[in-house]
Order: C-alpha cells, then structure tokens, then sequence
C-alpha cells in the first residue's frame, strides 16, 4: 500500500476546513455540513484502510521540508505507528460521530459555514498531532488545535464572556506551551535534531541530570493542554462553547493531547524517576481535585468538565507509574463515554429548552427514555460500574500503580481510590437531578433532531465494551492493546492481591452510588454553604491568579507605560528638548534687530581676534 | 543571454531610479490626482516586477549578484558603487512589495495627491538605496534621504498629533545619523592617513587598523544610528507616537522597511567593519533585545489605540530580531532576517487592515471598537489571519523565524532563550486582545447610530486585490520559507565569517 496516502488523511480535514472557509458561506447551507462531514469521514475510512502500516516499527513518509538552516531539519513528515494508528482511528471516528451531531446541533446557526471549518481544521491539527515525525510539526498542531479552540469557544462572539473564554483558554494553554517549547529547544541544542523517533532513541545518551528538567518540562506543556493542575483554570469556562466542540475538543482528543505526548515520548519520559513520580502526583492530585470539583457543580456542562479534568488525572497517573497501555485504554475509551455524555448533555439542554442548570431539570426521563439509557451507559462507565468499559481501564490503572509497591505509589493508589469513589458520587448525581424526580424546569422543551440521539448508540456501544480492547488475564483476555502498543506487560499480581483490588474497586463503586440516591434520588433543593461555594468555584484557583499573576501583570504593564516609556525615557528626551529651548531663548534676545548693536558686538569680537592673534606671535 | 544582461545593463541603477523618475513626473503632473495615482502605481509595479524578476532568476550564491561601481567625486574619494547580495535582494524585494500595498492603500488620498505620491516614491529611492549603496558615503546620502520625505509624510498628511510625532521621528533618528557620519569622517580620515588613499569604499574601509578605543568608539557611532532606527529598547519612543500618527501608507513604509534598514546597517556595516567591538557589544544588544520584548509586549498590553499596539509589537519583535544578531551563529542570523521580511509583510498587512477599519469607522480605539465579524466578515476574517501570524501561531510567517531564532540563541543563551519563549506568551496576550476588542464582543458603541447598527462595505476590489496576496505571502512564508531562506544562506555565512566566529 502506497504510504503517501497517511498524507490524504490529514489532508481531507484540511482541504474540507480551507473549502468552508473560503467559500461555504457561498454554497448551499445544506452542503456545509455534508462537505465537513464528508472529509471526516474520508479520513476515518483512511485510518482504518493505513492500519496495517502501522504494524512493526511503523511507517515514515515525508512530504516536503518545512524548514531547514545549519543543522535543523524539520520535515512535514509523518510517523504512523501503532499508537499513532489507534489514536487516529479513535478520533477521526468520534470526530466523525461529532459532525454528524452537530448538523443536527447547528442546523439554526446563522454560521454554519465558520463552525465547520473551524472544526475540520480541527481535525486536521489534532491529526497532525498524533501523526507528526517531529517536534516542530507536532508544535504546529499543538498551536492549530489551540486556534481551533480559542475560535470554537468564542463561536458565538457576540456575548463577551463566550469571546473571554476562548481567550483564556488560549492564553493558558500557551503558558504550557511555553514549557514544551523550552523542551524543545533544549533538546534540539542537545542532540541536533528534532525528530522523534531519533530523539526517543538517542534520549539514554543524555546526561541523567538533564532528564529530569526536561521531563518537567513536557509535563509543564502536557498540563496545559490537558488542564491539568496548575494550569486547569481554562477548561470549565471552555464549556462556553457550543456542545459538539465540547465533545470533540474539550472531552474526547485535544485535553488528551498532553497524554498523548507523554506516551509519544514516553522512552525519554520513562528515564527520569522523579519526573516519572511528578507525572503520577500531578495526575492523582489534578483526579481528585477536579471530582472534589465536579460535587457542587450546578451546570452539566460544568460537571462534565470537571470530570474529564479528572479521568484526564488518572491517565496521567497511568504514564508516571509506567503503563502507557492502561493510559492509552482509558484514553480511548473514555474517549467514547465521554463524547456520548456531552452529546447526549447537548440533547437533554435542548429538551430542558435550553436549561443547564441541573437543579432545574429533572424528570427526563420520562420525556425521552431512549436518551435516558443513552445517558446512563454514559454515566455507569465513568462512575466505573463493573464489567463496562470504563471499569476495567481505570482498575487497570489502579492495579498498576498499587504493583509498583514503593510508599509514594500506596498513597497515589489510595488517593485513586477514594477519587474513583467521589466520581461515582457525582455521577450519579448528575443522573438522578436530571432525570428522576419531578420537573423543577419552567422551560418549555425543544423538539430533539433525530441526529441528536442516534449518533449516541454506536458510542454507547463501544463505551461499553472498551473493556474487551485491553482485557486483563485475569478475565481470560489477551491484553491485546498492551500487544498491539508494544509495551511492558504489566506485572502479574498474585491471584488473591487481584481479586481483592477488584472487588475494592467495586466497591468504592458502590460507596458513591448509595449515598448519591439517598440524597439526589428525590431532591428537593440543597442549603447553601461556604464549602459548596468554594468547590463550585473550583477552589478559587481563577481568583488566586487574578490576585497573583493577572493583577501584577497589569501593574508592570501601566508602570513601564506611564513610569518607562512615558515618564523616564520620553522625559529625558523632552528634557533635553525644552533645555534647548531654554537656551535658545537667552540667545534670542542677542537678535535685537539694532544695526548699532550688532555692530559692536562686531568691533568687540575683532578685538578679542586681535589680541589673540598678538598674544600668539609675543609668544 | 540573461547573464549578459544582467551584467552588463546597469540594472541596479535602473531599479534605484526608477521611483525616482516617478517622483518627477508626478511633480511635473501634479494637476492631475488621476494621474499621479496610476504613475504611482505603475511604478511601483515595475519595480515590483524587476525585482521579482531578479529573485526568480539570480542564483543564491554567497557573495555579490550584481554589482555597479563608476567614479563620482574622485577628489574626495567618493564613488557611485551598488551591490546586491541574496540579503539586499530579499530586502529589496520587501520594499518593492510593500511599496506597492502603500500606494494601493492611500488610493483615496485627497490632500495634495501629487506631492504624497511623489513623496512616497522617493522614499522608495531612498530605501532601495541604503539596500544597495556599498560606498559609506553613498549609503549616508541614502540614510538622510528616507528621513526627509517620512517626516512630511507624517507631518502633513498625519493625524492629530502628527506635528509632535514627526518631529520626535526626526529627532531622534538625526541625532542617531549624526553620529553616523562623524563616525564615517573618522574613519575615512583614519584610513587616509594609514595608507593615503583617501576613500569611502566599503571594501577599502574594512582593512583599516584601528585600536580597540577607536575601534569601540566608532562602532559606538554607527551603533547608535541603527539602533535608533530598528528601534532597541531604550531609544523606541519614537516609533509609537510616529507610527499613530502616521498616514496608512507611512505606517507600512516605517514597520515594513525603515525599521528594517537599522537592521541591515548593523550587519552591512557596523558588524564587520568593528568585528572586536561587535563581538564585546554582543551581551548587551541581546540583554537589550530581550528587555525590548517583554517591555514592549507589557506596554502593548494596556493601550487602547490599535496602531499603538501594533507598533509596540513591532518594537516586540525587532528585539527578537536583535537577539538572534547577537548569538552570533547561522541558526539565528538566518531566523533574525527571516523573522524581519516575515515582521514586514505581516505588520504592513495589520496596518494596511487598521487603515481599512478607520476608513470605514472612523476610529482606532479599542474601547468603542468590537463585533466586526458580523458586518465586516471578509476584513475580519483577513485581520485575525494577520494577528495570528503576529502573535506567532505556527505555519504562519513569524513563527518560522521566531522559531529559528530561539533554536539559535538557546545554544548560545539557554536563559535567554528561554526567557524570549516567554515573550511569545505575552504577544498571544496583547494581540489577543486586540482580537477581542475588534473582532468579537457586541458591537461597538462607534458602530450604532442610536441603536441601530451601521452598514460598513466590506472589502471592495481594491482591497481584496491588496490583501490576497499578503495573506498568501504570510502562509507561503509560514509553511515553506526556504525560497526566502536560501539566498540568504551564503551571504550570511559570509558576514558571520567576515565578524569573526566566536
């Protein structure tokens, strides 16, 4: 099979975003949606088509040379192998499912033409991505993908905190960019070379000392991306967007995009054991702060974000303690329950006529019981209840971080514990004030498209049986992703200790659900207090740096304006200026316009001429 | 065939006085605003053409293309000598290019229509001289020659405080030229007497003995004339307030070419006629590019006149440009001249953009500005395309340079380096927020009459015909560079060389 076809999967998206873009709003409305969808669609089918190149060591095909001076060459070139195969085929197909949402989603949109076009070229940079040979190409749809965010949150501008909001996304994802961009430097000053493949090979012959800050430093641009801790402010108000890009961008593939890089350099990554452990800290502590968050949430949205803030945690955990295939699987199939629950959030907003506030919705289920088991396999896979998708990939990642046996690694594990309980607490939740009781709404509802709910099924489905892709031993599986990625098998377990987590994990499930019912199954309003408000606000990070970075930054901004540039420097120059007047005018009144004036002055200096000159020859 | 017409047709000459012919005609036409306008254009097209020509079929060798060298004032010493190198040539073209957008967007120019077109044109001479001359004294002529016709451009046909920002451009930039040209007597005399010919011949000048002092003192003198000019941070001042004031055409010709000239004097002439004094003063233009960066990009943060912003972002990016100078090695030099064409094609864009929007809404502020996208969707569209190649997002044009100057300077400088990486964050903050403030948001109050929204023409012929091309230039530019990198290649190396290798 001819290689150069892995081009004409990222250049479909490409092509169909450039088309909208410059003429969709001149083509039938009806087209632009078919156009997007159609480009995605030719890269699902590509992917699926390519897969067997990325068996072995994968394939590389370059394109041209992007640019190229003394010793850098970067190509547009592309690196296809098994984890860049299974990533591709996940997000062209939930990319896929997507557009054919949001047709439905934006069939009203006065828009549609710059919503379709800003989401292809979506597709396209995350695609470039995951399929870049080097760092520079990877850099570029790092920054496409963040473009593609800031114009997607902000879609419908005309509201100013929609516009706020991709503008912080963006701003705050480019300060992890910041970090990855170092990383990039250095290891180019280092080894001479940007391409992956090479620096991943060549990474032992670094000095160890130097592993360790770089590692942190692609951490410092993953936790950007994946809103991770520090840097996780922007995701929740990223919910501003209109739902498809919820789905797509800020669920599904672009905050998994830091994962992704860490697995992609996962060979440099694993060399350093302390960046390996800061990796596992920031990802359980980023998991149970974004649950603890996800408790008080009011908005659906909002509760969605803050646990894909948090599944996104324990795939972080899954890199730092060293299983790349259980970060991969719970990427993949978190993915898929993840995409359904927003579509299905987007469904149950227009149902509720356009509420999103949880507290006045409820009873919905009666009014679309479809959507309603929809949802619910949704939610069973991210609260972890047995034998679903999302059960086996966060065990399995649990279950690797308790093997790892050090005293750091105990308490990661307990702390993934007690989160996997607190999610499934939330969870349900969210199920019961949405769709069991009686309506608290006053909205009258939407009638619901039929591409509303029947993109959701095939989710619903591989949600659901994401299990089987990485199925442990112990269920008689074959670990097949762990194969197909190449990666370390995970240590066996003795047979009791596995048994034991298992049924430790159920029920941690269990823990969360039954408080979840007693309280929300027949709600009737909740007191307000400090402790809500405090995780509503998600800690009070956003006020923190308001009060830390953003109000300094503006101080040093108007100081160096009003005491730099206008004061210091414009004043000496003005100074010097006004001086010369200063003289100027004592010379001036020399210029008296009296002939019998000037003329003296002419005799006096004709003397002083002379007398110097006699001076001269006496001497 | 062509080598022979290229060798032996003054074609250097021809390109230098082409605008220049213009000028007089369109003194000699001034009755006619028509007139005037069409031969501006025309001109300005046929130089365009030439050029490209001339960068589509020289080869991209080190050393010179194309040279001319006729005695003038042989008393003196003074002789008529242009060259071109792949570094002028790519400037050269940068002029032409952005001459031609300069005419193209002051076509509704009312106010004594021949005297602008004419000045714009020996402005042009005037710039497309001090890309070639190779004579000191020459070059100095040239230097003072784009002064005079940038301060009437400002002073006359400005805005409001154009009086105040011409004379602030003018002073600054002659106290820096005069330093220049006591620095370029000294030297001329110094090397008349070491070896009694007196001349002010690049080639001659650069055997001169000098001793360290002198040395330093004289590079101090040209230093100070370029610096000034890019603009390095202190001595920026001048640029915002010239730049707002500024009429359309003038704001291109001083972000796309004038701040380009500072630059090209610095590795002309001031590196390798002082090569130890350069090397000594390497430190310091990098701390000062690096405190130009962050300093510009906080100062661009808080204005509310859009043309400031960019103008501080111009100030921004030339700090960039000074630190990848001052690592001193191929990687960096290569991205600090591609960084500065890749500066004026996406800065004279804004400009030309800014000058579209005040055009139609009379005003530049940020705070009655907003929620163009909806009445202005193709102008919007083209400006955020123009601010996300200025605030660096890859496969644009100014990420490729800045991209190559950090890999350069982090061999050098990693701190340094990475300090400048930060500067990037800062310019998504401030270009962002023009965005925000222009693009998105409700519509600005300056928009409605009462409650209802003007009616704004989006682009008309004219302007789309200005701003594809651009816009093509600035994703060529972002995504294949090497056609702009190549001829620069040898000649870089050259004057790496030239300087002395650290």
């Amino acid at each position: 099979m001819d290689s150069r076809l892995l081009f004409l999967l990222i250049l479909l998206p490409l092509a169909g975003g450039i088309l909208n873009a410059c003429i969709g709003c001149r083509l039938p409305r009806r087209l632009v949606p078919l156009l997007a969808i159609g480009s995605v669609l030719g890269s699902f089918i590509l992917s699926i088509v390519c897969w067997s190149l990325a068996a072995g060591g994968g394939t590389q095909v370059k394109l041209f040379t992007w640019l190229e001076s003394a010793g850098l060459k970067a190509d547009i070139g592309l690196f296809f192998d098994p984890l860049a195969a299974s990533m591709c085929l996940m997000v062209t197909g939930v990319a896929c499912l997507i557009h054919i949402y949001a047709a439905g989603y934006m069939a009203r949109d006065e828009n549609p033409a710059r919503f379709f076009a800003l989401l292809n070229l979506f597709v396209f940079a995350m695609l470039c991505i995951i399929l870049a040979d080097n760092l520079l190409l990877l850099f570029l749809g790092w920054e496409g993908v963040g473009f593609c965010s800031y114009g997607l949150i902000g879609f419908w501008y005309e509201k100013h905190e929609n516009a706020l909001a991709g503008r912080k996304a963006f701003i705050v994802t480019r300060v992890g960019d910041l970090f990855f961009t170092i990383a990039l430097l250095w290891l180019f000053t280092l080894l001479g070379t940007v391409d992956i493949a090479e620096i991943n090979q060549r990474a032992a012959e670094l000095d160890p000392g130097l592993i360790t800050p770089l590692v942190l430093l692609l951490l410092g641009g993953a936790c950007g991306k994946s809103a991770q801790l520090p840097l996780m402010t922007w995701l929740p108000d990223a919910m501003a967007g209109p739902t498809p890009v919820s789905a797509l961008i800020h669920a599904a593939t672009m905050v998994t995009a830091g994962v992704y890089l860490l697995c992609r350099m996962f060979p440099l990554v694993s060399l350093s054991s302390v960046g390996m452990a800061v990796i596992a800290c920031v990802g359980a502590f980023t998991a149970l702060y974004a649950a603890s968050c996800a408790l008080a949430q009011r908005e659906i949205k909002r509760v969605l974000a803050y646990s894909t803030m948090s599944q996104i945690g324990y795939m972080f955990l899954a890199v730092g303690v060293g299983s790349v295939a259980a970060a991969v699987n719970h990427l993949l199939v978190h993915a898929f329950f993840k995409a359904l629950l927003f579509m299905g959030a987007g469904a149950l907003i227009h149902l509720a006529g356009g509420e999103n506030d949880i507290f006045k919705m409820g009873g919905l289920r009666k009014k679309n019981p479809l959507l309603f088991g929809l949802f619910l396999v949704g939610i069973l896979c991210l609260a972890g209840a047995p034998l679903t998708g999302g059960f086996f990939s966060k065990d399995a990642i649990l279950l690797a971080t308790f093997s790892r046996g050090d005293g750091l690694s105990a308490i990661l594990w307990g702390l993934g514990v007690f989160t996997a309980g607190l999610t499934s607490f939330y969870s349900f939740r969210l199920l019961y004030l949405v769709f069991f009781g009686e309506s608290r709404g006053s909205k009258a509802g939407h009638h619901l498209s039929p591409l509303l709910v029947w993109t959701l099924p095939p989710l619903a489905l591989l949600g659901l049986c994401g299990g089987l892709l990485n199925l442990p031993h112990l269920y008689g599986g074959q670990e097949m992703l762990s194969h197909w990625l190449g990666t370390v098998p995970a240590v066996v377990l003795p047979f009791v200790t596995e048994i034991g987590l298992v049924l430790l994990m159920v029920l941690s499930f269990g823990a969360g659900w039954l408080p979840a019912h007693i309280l929300y199954r027949n709600f009737r309003g909740e007191q307000e207090a400090p402790w809500r408000q405090f995780l509503l606000q998600g800690w009070r990070f956003d006020g923190l740096y308001e009060q830390i970075i953003l109000r300094p930054y503006r101080f040093v901004a108007r100081f160096c304006w009003i005491a730099g540039d206008r004061g210091l420097i414009d004043g000496v120059v003005e100074g010097i200026g006004s001086t010369m007047l200063h003289w100027g005018g004592y010379f001036r009144r020399l210029a008296t316009g009296q002939l019998s004036f000037y003329l003296q002055g002419f005799a006096w200096g004709l003397l002083l001429m002379l007398g110097w000159l006699l001076l001269k020859a006496a001497v | 065939m062509l080598a022979s017409v290229l060798t032996e047709f003054p074609i250097l000459s021809l390109l230098l006085w082409l605008p220049f012919a213009g000028t007089l005609l369109c003194l000699l036409l001034r009755h006619s605003a028509l007139a005037c306008r069409w031969l501006a254009l025309l001109t300005t097209l046929s130089v365009l053409l030439l050029t490209v020509w001339l960068f589509a079929c020289l080869p991209t060798e080190s050393g010179w293309l194309l040279k001319e060298d006729y005695a003038w004032i042989p008393t003196f010493g003074i002789r008529y000598s242009l060259a071109l190198d792949g570094i002028s040539l790519l400037l050269v073209c940068l002029t032409a290019l952005l001459q031609v957008a300069a005419v193209l967007i002051s076509w509704k120019q009312k106010e004594h229509t021949a005297l602008f077109y004419a000045l714009v044109l020996v402005l042009e001479t005037g710039i497309i001289g001090v890309f070639l001359a190779t004579d000191l004294f020459l070059f100095y002529l040239f230097w003072e020659l784009m002064l005079i016709p940038m301060l009437f451009l400002i002073g006359v046909w400005g805005h409001g405080n154009r009086v105040y920002a011409a004379l602030k451009f003018f002073f600054f930039t002659l106290a820096g030229s005069l330093c220049l040209l006591l620095a370029i007597i000294s030297l001329y005399l110094i090397h008349g007497e070491q070896t009694g010919i007196y001349s002010f011949a690049f080639e001659s000048l650069l055997q001169t003995q000098l001793s360290s002092g002198m040395e330093m003192l004289l590079y101090l003198g040209f230093l100070l004339a370029f610096i000034v000019k890019v603009p390095l941070f202190p001595f920026h001042t001048w640029l915002p307030d010239a730049h707002t004031e500024a009429p359309a055409a003038g704001s291109v010709d001083l972000a796309g070419l004038l701040l380009k000239t500072g630059i090209y004097g610095l590795i002309r002439f001031a590196f390798p006629l002082f090569p130890n004094a350069a090397q000594q003063s390497l430190p310091v233009l990098a701390v000062l590019g690096l405190i130009g960066i962050f300093y510009a990009a906080w100062i661009a943060y808080v204005q509310t006149d859009i043309k400031r912003v960019v103008a501080y972002s111009s100030v921004a990016h030339m700090g960039f440009v000074i630190l990848g100078l001052a690592a001193w090695n191929q990687l960096a030099w290569e991205g600090s001249l591609l960084l500065m064409v890749n500066h004026g094609v996406t800065t004279g864009g804004l400009f030309i953009l800014i000058a579209m929007l005040q055009d139609r809404t009379g005003s530049r502020d940020l705070r009655v500005l907003g929620g163009m996208w909806k009445t202005l969707p193709f102008f919007s569209a083209f400006f955020l395309l123009f601010c996300l190649a200025s605030l660096g997002l890859p496969g644009l044009s100014n990420f490729a340079g800045e991209i190559l100057v950090l890999l350069g300077t982090f061999s050098r400088w990693p701190l340094l380096a990475a300090l400048a990486a930060a500067g990037v964050v800062f310019s998504a903050a401030y270009m962002l927020r023009v965005v925000q403030g222009v693009l998105w948001g409700p519509l600005g109050q300056i928009c409605k009459i009462g409650d209802k929204d003007c009616l704004h023409e989006d682009l008309d012929r004219r302007e789309w015909l200005l701003m594809i091309p651009l816009g093509l230039l600035v994703i060529w530019l972002g995504l294949y560079p090497a056609p702009v990198l190549e001829p620069m290649r040898g000649p870089i190396s050259l004057l790496l060389k030239a300087g002395g290798l650290p």
